[in-house]
């Protein structure tokens, strides 16, 4: 442990950490000692740690684009979709299968050819309603926080495209004082 | 997240949130330990009763992409927060769990957080939040540092 931290040891032991390296060599012996044992402890990791922890992640990454959404061109539903999908089977045809929806059906919305209607998204709330209830808590709304949330970006982004079209098409008859 | 006050047993609310230019002005040594400033280049994050201005504890953190990990680098509660007769309970465990989820958010299954406390309160930290020794350094990985984000995101 840090021998160089000089704090009173009677003190709560959760005051305070100062666990700053003092130096790029203490940093650097020390991140090599534990990379060494860490690749020697995640050989032993089970397959069930991995994929509790893949969807961790994926929970954690879906919560903190609803909070702070990424304004770029990325489908992120999609992409959580093929995460969550890819992390439990090894074959998409399987879960096409689990929800009941054709393998074509499944590929045509992965490949955003087809956009995912809502009882495909209902089927996915519950599907990982099933999944993360021995894992975590996940909100299965969280599914479509994230698919309304891409909606009303993509749609704000790209008024260029159809605003002017549709002013054609709405007017204002009533006066407004 | 809740931290818990300790007279009442009384359960409140927090966030934690990236600390800003004008909290770093007002973190005296007096009252979070440590010279705040001097971690002005890295990702310094505050913990607050939702609805409130009060910093209950603070924690500053670097990201090592190619170890898959997060060291925390400054870890405190407030002055009030400190040994037996302190206000709530909690502070710490929570702003650790914070960094287990940046840590799982950015590297999966490979992810890890960790600390070099002194030898003498080492102990603590492998007891209470299950890390593991390496040499100097303590590390939360694997299955451990998943059971500490549940543990710290019941509400």
């Amino acid at each position: 442990m840090n021998k160089h931290n000089k704090t009173n040891p009677t003190e709560d032991p959760e005051f305070g950490v100062d666990s700053r390296y003092r130096s790029e060599k203490e940093r650097k012996s020390e991140s090599i000692a534990l990379m060494e044992a860490r690749l020697k402890r995640m050989k032993n990791m089970s397959k069930d740690d991995i994929l509790r922890a893949k969807l961790m992640q994926l929970k954690l990454r879906m919560e903190e684009f609803i909070k702070e959404p990424d304004y770029d061109d990325r489908k992120h539903f999609l992409t959580f979709l093929e995460s969550y999908i890819d992390a439990i089977y090894s074959k998409r045809n399987q879960f096409a299968s689990d929800i009941d929806i054709t393998p074509v059906m499944l590929s045509q919305i992965i490949n955003n050819h087809r956009e995912p209607n809502d009882e495909f998204i209902k089927k996915i709330m519950i599907h990982s309603d099933k999944v993360f209830a021995n894992i975590c808590d996940f909100n299965g709304m969280t599914w479509y926080l994230v698919y309304f949330h891409e909606k009303l970006r993509t749609t704000m982004m790209e008024q260029e495209k159809w605003r002017p079209k549709l002013e054609n098409h709405v007017k204002l008859s009533e006066t407004l004082e | 997240m809740h931290i818990i006050e300790i007279s009442s047993e009384k359960r409140f609310q927090v966030e934690i949130t990236l600390a800003e230019g004008t909290d770093c002005k007002s973190l005296k040594k007096e009252r979070y330990f440590f010279d705040w400033s001097e971690e002005r280049n890295y990702e310094v994050y505050k913990l607050q009763i939702v609805g409130s201005n009060n910093i209950l504890g603070l924690i500053s953190l670097e990201r090592i992409p190619v170890e898959w990990r997060v060291h925390i680098r400054l870890l405190t509660v407030s002055k009030e927060n400190k040994g037996q007769q302190k206000k709530y309970g909690r502070i710490a465990g929570n702003l650790i769990a914070h960094a287990a989820k940046i840590a799982v958010q950015d590297y999966g299954e490979l992810a890890c957080v960790s600390l070099m406390p002194k030898s003498q309160i080492a102990h603590h930290y492998i007891s209470e939040y299950k890390m593991l020794p390496t040499g100097m350094t303590l590390s939360l990985e694997g299955p451990e540092i998943l059971n500490l984000i549940n543990r710290y995101s019941h509400e």
